[in-house]
């Protein structure tokens, strides 16, 4: 499957609604996956496909809130918009805070699921675009020595490259020429773009 | 001081005693032989006259000393009965009487001393004036005055009475007068003076009065006179014997007939005969005469014989006639009682009437009696209150053509299918719980009665009761407990569909969200390229379908909450199943269950009220979808079945691999308002169980079933109505 081209995946044990969500949807040029369960999606869950998920919160066997926190394990998943019927708001909102980005009453107006549907494959190309960036740079990360990586630590603290031969035991000259290897294997223009790379990571990742 | 009295007597006789002693003393120690005289002039008088006897016998007879013991006339019978005298001397009458009565016996005949002549007899003599030409004989005597001496004198009344009598003239009824002049003298003075015609007395007392000089003896004329050898007085009576000296039964012969002697050895002219004025003593004459006078007069002793009179009977009969008063009194008494008792009882069976009158009349019920021609006999007070008819326009008619004439669907009640009658037949009684009686009104109620034969002595038929009862209460009674319980069933599914509504909700949107978003899809595809028609009749025909959907659901819920009817439908049961499944179907994807209907091909069709049994399906699976939540295991697993069993009924089980029933809660599992569960009001089973009773089946939990709960109710396939 073309792994750039987003998919709506669509779970819910309502055959009828299922196939009308993929009608609408694919008459949008959107295209659908449904599936009748939320075992049956996990089960051929690929992190590597984009979209969005739709899946209707109140299910036989395991629930929308229960798909969704399973989904979470992975790093990468797709946006939840989670469908509900009435009277089911407290479960919604229940799922939005664990991470959903939309919930949706049933019946619903057609331009409300395909708005919310775009802003989900948005969403997940935004993440998957980040996700890219950082994986990125971790490769170049890996590509640097202990010493450089040393060196590289040492110069996001703030140290000046003196203070970072006298701390090293090593000469000027030598942390001068880590410091220009660190900048070229991170492909970093300067300085600063060293810093927000490695910020970046902090951020997502935590201190590595 | 009447004591002191006393014993002062007592000390003057012992001093008396004493001053005579010296003199006494010879005879003192003599046995003391007491006799008796009769005393009719006084004591001291008989004593002076009789003393010088007794003298005479203490003389003659050694070793006793005689006494004279004056007696009065009243005194004679006592004392010779007790014993205290040893010899009497008392007149011929008195003798006889003792001599009957006391075994006395005479030793001595006495002879009385009449002008220096000893007479040993003597006899009455009746007399009157010589100026009574017309009294000759003693029948002459009738309706004159007529004067006697005493009553009991023999020769002053009783011996003339005798030849009265004999005559044929009764003295105390056929004289125009009797009187008793009380002395011999004064009856011949009062003859003499002409106060009375005729008078009587002894022998010798004309003769002696005539010779004192006081009357002249040929003034008077004799009647019946009569002449008896060497006896000269004149005399108008048979001649008795004189006085005899008797012994007392107790005295001994040897003493008597010492007595004896000594009295006929007296000389006539013997100081002591002088004194006491008679001429010795001869030996004991024949007293016979004296027995038959006494006889004849019906005198004691032989008052009793012939003679009869009501005193003679009071006396002789006294213990028969107290006896026999007694008895009558008894009688008297035992009668009234019996009268009283009687009076009693027919006050006790008019008020035992009255009770039975009163309870008929004031039971409730209508009681009615027919005979066996069918004629009410009678007819109480609540059957004329309930049926509007009089009794007296019903006794006596026939009662099946006035209550009972036709069927509560206006078809004639033949006489001969009435139960009253059958009872006749077969003396069997009968409850009929169901008919319809007619009031005079023309309208008909509804009543439930029995029918109890009435038996004879014999055991036979003679007729039977009625009882009655209008029910037209009971019955609407029944009818509201009825609309009750529909009431409270459908207030059941209301409550039921309350707790399901969220899912019922969700249930609907599901068709709608499925039309809903065809719809617009379908648009979309039209507005993109209107080629995509063959694709949306596609989605146009899906859409129709869940709007059918969609329908089924409403529908459901409509025929649930709706307040249906009374009337029963011949349904199949698995029609009624799978409408139920079309509602729990949210509540079942919920919980995770699957259903699994197990509905038997063949039912047939059977009389309901469906959305009733619906409810019950309905509660039953519900219950059994609650249950499973709490199994986490296994498979959720909710079976539904239905069978015919046999041609009676129909059974349906729910069945689920839940929990189970908890065995605390087993028994009261039917009751209304227990629960187990935090929401609803414990009415589900409750309700289900009247249901089903309603239908004449039965709900019950199958005990036996261990992998869960089993729920079971069976419906007769010809419920008998």
């Amino acid at each position: 499957m073309d792994q750039t081209t987003p998919t709506v995946f669509v779970v819910d044990d309502d055959e009828e609604v299922r196939n009308a969500l993929k009608l609408l949807l694919e008459s949008v040029g959107l295209p659908v996956i449904c599936y009748a369960s939320a075992l049956d999606y996990l089960e051929k869950f690929d992190e590597r496909l984009p979209g969005c998920l739709v899946v209707d919160i109140r299910m036989p066997g395991m629930s929308g809130l229960d798909m969704q926190e399973k989904l979470a394990e992975n790093p990468i998943h797709p946006p939840v918009i989670i469908i509900t019927g009435h009277g089911d708001v407290p479960m919604a909102v229940r799922a939005v805070q664990a991470g959903a980005v939309d919930f949706i009453e049933k019946p619903f107006r057609d331009q409300i699921l395909l708005d919310s549907v775009h802003r989900a494959i948005e969403m997940d190309a935004e993440r998957r675009g980040e996700a890219s960036r950082q994986s990125e740079i971790h490769e170049h990360l890996s590509q640097l020595t202990p010493r450089e990586r040393e060196v590289l630590d040492l110069v996001i603290g703030g140290m000046r490259n003196k203070n970072i031969s006298e701390k090293l035991g090593i000469t000027l000259s030598t942390v001068e020429a880590h410091r220009s290897r660190v900048m070229e294997k991170m492909q970093a223009d300067s300085l600063s773009h060293l810093m927000r790379m490695m910020l970046t990571l902090e951020q997502d990742y935590g201190k590595p | 001081m009447k004591r002191s009295r006393l014993v002062f007597r007592h000390i003057g006789q012992l001093l008396l005693i004493m001053l005579l002693l010296p003199v006494l003393s010879p005879s003192w120690a003599d046995e003391e032989v007491r006799i008796g005289v009769l005393s009719h002039r006084g004591d001291v008088v008989t004593r002076a006259m009789w003393g010088p006897t007794a003298d005479y016998l203490s003389a003659i007879i050694p070793g006793h000393r005689f006494t004279i013991r004056p007696l009065k006339f009243d005194e004679v019978n006592p004392v010779v009965d007790a014993g205290e005298v040893d010899f009497v001397l008392v007149n011929p009458g008195i003798y006889v009487n003792l001599e009957v009565k006391y075994r006395v016996s005479r030793i001595a005949t006495l002879y009385n001393r009449r002008n220096d002549v000893p007479y040993k007899i003597f006899g009455g003599v009746i007399f009157t004036r010589k100026d009574h030409p017309e009294i000759n004989t003693l029948e002459d005597l009738r309706d004159h005055s007529f004067m006697a001496v005493y009553s009991t004198s023999l020769g002053g009344f009783q011996m003339a009475m005798r030849e009265m009598l004999d005559s044929g003239i009764d003295p105390y009824r056929d004289l125009k007068s009797l009187e008793f002049g009380g002395i011999h003298d004064l009856v011949v003075m009062s003859v003499l003076q002409g106060k009375v015609d005729v008078g009587t007395v002894r022998t010798d007392i004309l003769e002696r009065m005539a010779s004192a000089g006081t009357i002249d003896i040929n003034d008077f004329h004799i009647i019946n006179p009569r002449q008896e050898p060497e006896f000269p007085f004149a005399l108008s009576t048979r001649l008795y014997p004189e006085w005899p000296f008797s012994k007392v039964a107790h005295t001994a012969d040897t003493l008597a007939q010492q007595v004896a002697v000594a009295l006929l050895q007296m000389p006539h002219d013997h100081t002591a005969a002088l004194a006491g004025k008679y001429a010795g003593w001869t030996i004991p004459l024949d007293y016979q005469p004296v027995h038959d006078l006494f006889l004849e007069l019906k005198l004691p002793p032989y008052q009793n014989l012939g003679k009869f009179t009501l005193s003679d009977a009071i006396d002789r009969y006294r213990y028969w006639l107290l006896g026999g008063l007694l008895v009558l009194l008894f009688m008297l008494f035992m009668t009234f009682w019996v009268m009283r008792l009687n009076q009693e009882l027919h006050k006790a069976k008019n008020r035992l009437e009255q009770q039975h009158e009163l309870i008929l009349d004031s039971v409730a019920d209508g009681i009615y009696g027919v005979d066996l021609r069918g004629r009410s006999t009678f007819f109480n007070r609540a059957a004329e209150r309930i049926t509007g008819w009089a009794a007296d326009e019903v006794i006596g008619f026939n009662q099946h053509e006035i209550l009972h004439h036709t069927h509560a669907d206006g078809s004639p009640h033949r006489a001969d299918e009435c139960p009253v009658y059958q009872t006749f037949r077969d003396s069997q009684a009968r409850y009929i719980s169901d008919d319809v009686f007619w009031r005079k009104d023309g309208n008909s109620f509804p009543v439930e009665y029995s029918s109890t034969p009435i038996w004879d002595e014999n055991g036979k038929t003679v007729g039977s009761v009625v009882v009655f009862r209008d029910t037209t209460r009971r019955k609407k009674a029944e009818e509201d407990s009825r609309q009750h319980q529909v009431e409270l069933a459908r207030v059941g599914r209301l409550s039921t569909l309350g707790e399901m509504a969220s899912g019922i909700a969700h249930e609907l949107n599901q068709p709608l969200t499925a039309i809903s978003t065809n719809a617009q899809a379908s648009i979309r595809l039209l507005e993109s390229n209107s080629s995509n028609l063959d694709v949306c009749i596609d989605v146009m025909e899906r859409i129709a379908g869940q709007a059918d959907r969609a329908g089924e659901i409403i529908r459901q819920l409509r025929r649930f909450v709706r307040k249906e009817p009374l009337e029963r439908a011949e349904v199949n049961i698995n029609n009624l199943v799978n409408a139920v499944v079309v509602l729990i179907r949210p509540e079942i994807r919920r919980a995770n269950v699957t259903l699994e209907l197990d509905l038997d091909r063949d039912l047939p069709r059977i009389s309901v009220q469906p959305i009733q049994i619906e409810q019950v399906i309905l509660n039953l699976a519900r219950n059994a979808i609650e249950a499973l939540q709490e199994n986490q295991q296994d498979e959720r697993k909710l079976s539904i079945h239905t069978r015919r069993v046999g041609e009676q009924r129909i059974e349906v089980w729910v069945r689920d691999n839940g929990p189970g029933i908890k065995p605390e809660v087993a028994d009261t599992l039917f009751d209304p308002f227990v629960t187990s569960k935090s929401q609803g009001m414990g009415l589900g089973l409750s309700i289900s169980h009247g249901i089903i009773g309603a239908h004449g089946g039965k709900l019950v939990v199958n005990s036996a079933y261990q992998e869960g709960a089993e729920f079971t109710f069976y419906l007769p396939l010809l419920e008998a109505s």
